[in-house]
């Protein structure tokens, strides 16, 4: 995934001279996960450029940036480092457009590793997409394969408005598939459907994917048939194909890395209440990491929902 | 990006000549794949790949002597902090769609919760269910309606007979008893006691008549027939069938009375008709007639259909004053209880009287206390005269 992270800001740079890359160890190092490799000696520092250690300032910067007619794509090392820079996205990003009546618009990507998995200290493994989707004005992505990273990234670069890149971290290297550097992006604000199913829909997103993919199989040795929907886009949530396939299965679990508590399932979960509930046959269920602070990574596997969990959730929801 | 030096080979050794580099910079490798093959003075040793990576940098030749400690190979890691779970070897399969698939999914069986619950409880199928809401949804009624249809007793009942009341819990039958089946009379009664309880907002008031100066001792069922038809006469209202669903009254002109009748298999109570065009010969035949085909068991539905107004003479057994329950569609019944000697006060002192105690019950819906009272009233008076 992380090549095609890196194809991606390329082929975008290449085609579009606007396009600027700014972070942490993002020119010569390449970045810290390699998601910039190879940038910086291919387009220069003028366009690759490294930032000193501060979150708020390369936000501030991409603001910036933006509102004189680049489209920064800024990196922020880890999750965890993001939230000085949240009084940037909060009070100025998310609302360039409306505070200017539409005059500017903010076209900024912020990418920043999401999850845990790779033994890295607790405050680097978090998953805290909540506070990003809760505020109005910005998009939250969230890919899940080499594909989508690809095709995602350029439509988030793509856009005239910020979107919160959320790249998740023990996917960069996970998987290997065949990604066409064709500059093709592909749709924000959609769901993709991973698997089709007929019993029971499971929403998930980011590294989770993998799991839920692996629960699937389990379920269907045992004759159950799970529809798995990738979120993909966290914010705003596409409503109508999580519904469809409500309305079709009539059973629901949500699947998610982060927090239980106000998690995105949890709007999920009023959005089937609000428009579905006729169509539900048993409780939303959702799986999820625990509320607790991401523990050590000694641990760490046993806060990241696994399969077995899901598969119990799953069966839940068929059991009379 | 990582640098791995040389380490001590276990022989306290200083140095070490490369023999074969297994890798080469670009490689990406998986821990403890052979990286390099080295021979120290004693030995020939394999050295395995120390990180998953891509190798950058090979420090030395094959032929180099690398002192111990010195760089021998550069890995970039992927990165800095963590250890990063590298590719599998397999191709990812993804066959995503992207999403809002409009149209073509069916939806089905949808249902209220509440109704999908109870259906569940009921052992009901909803794809059995018609339902009355937007689309086709299945709501609390639909699923209590097809439980009632389809739970409806055997062929010879009819429909809408008693069914074990809902919210009662199924009752163990203890050792040495036997669970009988409710039937016949028993039946009806349980049915058309539930449907009053159900339906009738009872009230019922008591009071005594002072029968002291009977001048005979008399026929008290036929006085009491007597009194009704003189309390009808002043009070109307009690004499009439309601119906719930138009919220109407029948106000009727003739009386026909329910009396109950206490049977071995159960209480009966058939009807005589327009005890007012009768003498009092012709209403103790009729009673006599309705008491002794009551014991028979061979009432015939028509003698148990469509009266007016209801007696329960309960007093030849025991009791003073009951609460007489009303059934449906008549408003109003009177019970009597007991005669006996009470100490009454007459004028200033006190004297035995025989008094008839009296139990009035009346469905509160369409009949109201006063004329309830008067009608009482109305009774006490037709039975305290002396003939």
């Amino acid at each position: 995934m992380v090549e095609a992270i890196a194809m991606a800001h390329g082929w975008e740079m290449q085609h579009d001279p606007s396009v600027v890359v700014i972070g942490q160890d993002v020119g010569a190092n390449g970045g810290v996960f390699r998601a910039t490799a190879g940038l910086q000696a291919r387009f220069g520092a003028d366009r690759v450029q490294d930032t000193p250690l501060a979150e708020a300032t390369i936000a501030g910067m991409s603001v910036g940036m933006a509102a004189h007619g680049l489209k920064p794509v800024a990196e922020i090392q880890f999750m965890g480092f993001m939230y000085p820079a949240l009084d940037q996205i909060v009070n100025h990003m998310s609302r360039m457009r409306y505070r200017t009546r539409g005059r500017l618009t903010c076209p900024v990507v912020i990418r920043t590793p999401h999850g845990g998995g790779i033994h890295a200290p607790e405050h680097h493994s978090e998953s805290t997409e909540t506070l990003l989707c809760h505020i109005p004005g910005i998009r939250v992505v969230c890919p899940s394969s080499p594909a989508r990273a690809y095709g995602l990234l350029l439509a988030a670069i793509r856009d005239p408005d910020p979107v919160m890149f959320l790249e998740p971290v023990r996917l960069y290297r996970a998987m290997r598939q065949e990604v066409s550097d064709d500059g093709q992006a592909l749709p924000l604000d959609h769901c993709f459907i991973l698997r089709e199913g007929s019993d029971v829909t499971i929403v998930t997103w980011g590294a989770m994917t993998i799991e839920t993919l692996r629960a699937v199989v389990e379920l269907e040795s045992q004759g159950i048939s799970a529809e798995v929907i990738d979120l993909a886009t966290l914010s705003p949530i596409d409503g109508e194909t999580i519904l469809a396939s409500v309305a079709k299965t009539g059973r629901l679990v949500i699947v998610h890395e982060a927090a239980r508590n106000v998690g995105v399932g949890a709007e999920i979960a009023a959005l089937v209440a609000e428009h579905g509930l006729y169509d539900l046959h048993a409780p939303v269920q959702r799986v999820a990491g625990f509320d607790t602070i991401m523990p050590l990574f000694r641990l760490e596997h046993d806060y990241i929902p696994c399969v077995r969990r899901i598969v119990d959730a799953a069966q839940l929801t068929l059991t009379d | 990006m990582g640098t791995f030096k040389l380490p001590d080979l276990g022989e306290g050794l200083a140095e070490a000549e490369i023999l074969e580099w297994h890798v080469k910079p670009g490689d990406h490798v998986l821990v403890d794949q052979p990286m390099v093959s080295v021979e120290t003075a004693k030995a020939v040793v394999e050295v395995p790949v120390p990180y998953s990576g891509t190798v950058t940098v090979l420090h030395g030749e094959v032929g180099d002597i690398v002192a111990t400690g010195s760089p021998l190979i550069d890995f970039d890691s992927g990165t800095v902090v963590g250890s990063m779970p590298v590719t599998s070897e397999e191709e990812y399969v993804d066959s995503a769609k992207i999403g809002r698939a409009r149209g073509g999914v069916a939806a089905r069986n949808r249902a209220v919760p509440m109704a999908r619950a109870l259906a569940r409880r009921f052992g009901l199928d909803l794809a059995e269910i018609a339902g009355s809401g937007p689309g086709g949804l299945i709501k609390l009624d639909d699923v209590l309606a097809h439980a009632q249809m389809d739970a409806a007793p055997a062929p010879a009942a009819s429909q809408s007979q008693a069914r074990p009341e809902a919210g009662q819990r199924a009752l163990a039958v203890p050792a040495g008893a036997t669970a009988e089946p409710l039937r016949g009379a028993r039946r009806a009664m349980a049915h058309s006691m539930t449907l009053s309880r159900a339906q009738i907002p009872l009230s019922t008031v008591c009071d005594d008549a002072d029968i002291h100066g009977w001048s005979q001792r008399g026929d008290y069922m036929l006085r009491l027939i007597r009194a009704m038809i003189s309390a009808w006469r002043a009070e109307p209202a009690l004499n009439a069938w309601y119906d719930p669903a138009s919220n109407s009254r029948i106000l009727l002109k003739h009386i026909d009375l329910a009396i109950a009748v206490d049977t071995p298999g159960g209480l009966i109570v058939p009807v005589l008709r327009n005890i007012h065009d009768k003498t009092p010969e012709e209403l103790r035949a009729a009673i006599a007639a309705r008491k002794y085909a009551a014991h028979q068991r061979s009432t015939t539905p028509e003698d148990l259909r469509d009266f007016t107004l209801m007696l329960s003479n309960f007093g030849t057994l025991a009791g003073r004053y009951g609460i007489p329950l009303v059934v449906p569609p008549a408003v109003a019944i009177l019970g009597a209880g007991k005669v006996r000697k009470d100490a009454v006060a007459v004028g200033d002192s006190v004297a035995a009287h025989r008094r008839m105690p009296l139990s009035l019950s009346f469905d509160h819906r369409c009949i109201t206390g006063g004329e309830a009272c008067r009608f009482l009233a109305a009774v006490i008076g037709d039975l305290e005269h002396p003939e």
